[in-house]
């Protein structure tokens, strides 16, 4: 049987491990607000239906669909992609809005340029990467999500549809996105402290 | 559960010891502690655990409401407070002697951890899948467990590798291929989690452990749409059976679930039958596959029923669901209500039959041996 105070420290010391690693995260997302690179990407309008999933606003940016021409580094023998990341350079562009300038499956060859920024995405098994010049593969980047106070999302969900949102990010220097902001043309609706 | 009755029974080896009391009242003392703890489970232990339970809902439920009025890092911070003290205040609980209380403050302090989870998603808008949050949770749990050495948070544990089985089937179903994401990780998980439950002496995690392994094993059949797969768990349950029931004290004493082992064996044939059958529905298999059924049955109450009740029971359900599965598939084309109560009460009719002869037959020969 475990003695008493073996037991006691056991959960002191479980307790000290489960709040340093929850430390860890905050803080670890806390410095990519803190010191990741800004970028500006555009929230398209989704389906209605699928918007509002309890308590977060589903979002879906223009730079949630890649072009496949823009993937620089597909292997000759592959037909569909498979389960894996893919990093997309974006670029700022003349109304402010970053958009994807090329992607590489597993890692981009070079740092980003000055003015450019890689972002860390991950595509799931099965896109069709074949000669298609149309096609398009559909990346995550962790920032698929806002959460909202509680009732909330309707303002939100209703605007959204009629004219194009902003979602204000920090890319941290691995790739890892993380959102700052939800703006609305010029006015910036939820700001993210940081922590 | 530890505390009081273990130090009751240190205090009666010593007493023993001194010449205080003799073997035979030392041996009566042990056994009245033993049942008293016994019925104090179940009624302490029951509404200490539902106490802890809602008060875990309460967390998580707090924390998805997103509330503003406390800022963010207030609800950290409580969160951290409760993850602090529902460890600490249990184990000194634990420590007086109050063994439920302390179970259900861990488990309070875990629900923490996970709402803590939880909040950090939300504060930060992770979008990453409920799933690896919950593996995240559920690792947390699981070293609590450890570290601990409790058998309730192992359960939990368990019960969180489960829903995250559960999520990652029905979370993933993609809307361009079928394409169930199966994690075999999970098998991993459970064999760990088995261990887990060896060092925390938890029984009811290592049952909850075995069904969990059927169900994957059924999910995986049912995603790979192939009758090999189900066959092949039809069979490795046939022969955990055999193995249970020719060894029952070296097996039960690796797996140690209280010699139910043939239960969950026989839980999972009936499975893997059940699917290979509606697979064959339409096929010349199902005449194999039917009989291949009722004979597992049948040889599980023969060799099997005689100690253990609970496998009868269970033989007889799987026997009346076979029924009912053969007569829809070979009468299906006359089914009218008619035909079907008939049938119903021709099911019904033989199927008490064969449990007053069998029950009979059991209670003849030895009715000591018999186990719940």
């Amino acid at each position: 049987m475990m003695s008493d105070k073996r037991l006691i420290v056991s959960a002191l010391v479980l307790a000290l491990v489960q709040i340093a690693f929850l430390s860890w995260i905050i803080a670890g997302r806390a410095a990519i607000l803190r010191n990741g690179t800004e970028v500006l990407l555009k929230v398209e309008p989704v389906d209605p239906r699928d918007l509002l999933r309890g308590d977060y606003v589903y979002l879906s940016y223009d730079i949630s669909r890649i072009p496949v021409r823009l993937i620089a580094n597909i292997p000759a023998d592959r037909k569909t992609s498979h389960d894996g990341p893919l990093v997309v350079r974006l670029k700022e562009e003349a109304d402010g809005y970053w958009r994807p300038a090329a992607a590489w499956i597993d890692k981009a060859p070079e740092a980003a340029p000055p003015g450019e920024v890689d972002i860390a995405g991950h595509i799931f098994a099965g896109w069709n990467l074949g000669d298609d010049p149309e096609a398009m593969v559909s990346p995550d980047y962790g920032i698929e999500r806002f959460y909202l106070p509680e009732g909330e999302g309707g303002a939100i969900e209703r605007d959204i549809r009629v004219r194009p949102f902003g979602i204000r990010a920090a890319i941290a220097k691995d790739g890892t996105a993380q959102i700052k902001a939800l703006v609305d043309g010029d006015k910036t609706l939820f700001e993210e402290p940081l922590y | 559960m530890a505390g009081y009755s273990t130090r009751v029974r240190q205090d009666i080896a010593r007493w023993l010891d001194k010449g205080l009391i003799d073997a035979a009242i030392a041996e009566r003392l042990a056994r009245d502690v033993d049942e008293n703890e016994r019925r104090s489970l179940s009624f302490g232990a029951v509404l200490s655990m539902m106490a802890a339970l809602l008060f875990a809902a309460a967390i998580l439920i707090f924390v998805a409401a997103n509330w503003e009025a406390i800022p963010r890092l207030g609800r950290v911070a409580g969160l951290f407070v409760l993850i602090l003290g529902g460890y600490v205040g249990g184990a000194l609980a634990k420590a007086r002697g109050h063994g439920f209380i302390g179970e259900a403050l861990w488990i309070v302090a875990v629900a923490a951890f996970g709402g803590a989870i939880a909040l950090i998603g939300q504060m930060y808008h992770l979008a990453g899948s409920e799933a690896s949050a919950l593996v995240t949770w559920g690792a947390g749990t699981a070293l609590a467990a450890l570290l601990l050495r409790s058998g309730p948070l192992t359960v939990a544990a368990v019960g969180i590798a489960d829903a995250w089985l559960v999520l990652s089937l029905t979370g993933s179903f993609d809307i361009f291929f079928r394409l169930i994401h199966v994690p075999s990780a999970f098998v991993g998980a459970l064999l760990v989690l088995f261990g887990l439950s060896l060092w925390t002496r938890s029984q009811p995690a290592r049952h909850l452990i075995l069904l969990s392994l059927i169900f994957y094993g059924a999910a995986l059949a049912v995603d790979r749409d192939a009758a090999g797969l189900s066959a092949l768990m039809a069979a490795a349950s046939a022969g955990v059976f055999a193995l249970a029931v020719i060894a029952p004290e070296p097996v039960d004493r690796m797996v140690q679930v209280g010699g139910r082992l043939p239960l969950h064996a026989l839980i999972g044939f009936l499975t893997a039958m059940a699917i290979i059958q509606i697979e064959l529905v339409d096929g010349p298999g199902f005449a194999v596959a039917a009989p291949v059924t009722l004979a597992g049955i049948a040889l599980a109450i023969v060799f099997g029923g005689r100690v253990s009740r609970g496998l009868r029971w269970l033989a007889y359900i799987g026997f009346a669901f076979e029924l009912c599965l053969i007569y829809a598939v070979t009468m299906e084309t006359m089914l009218g209500t008619a035909g079907f109560f008939l049938a119903a009460a021709v099911t019904l009719a033989i199927l008490a039959f064969i449990i007053v002869r069998v029950e009979k037959h059991m209670k003849r020969p030895s009715a000591e041996g018999a186990a719940p």
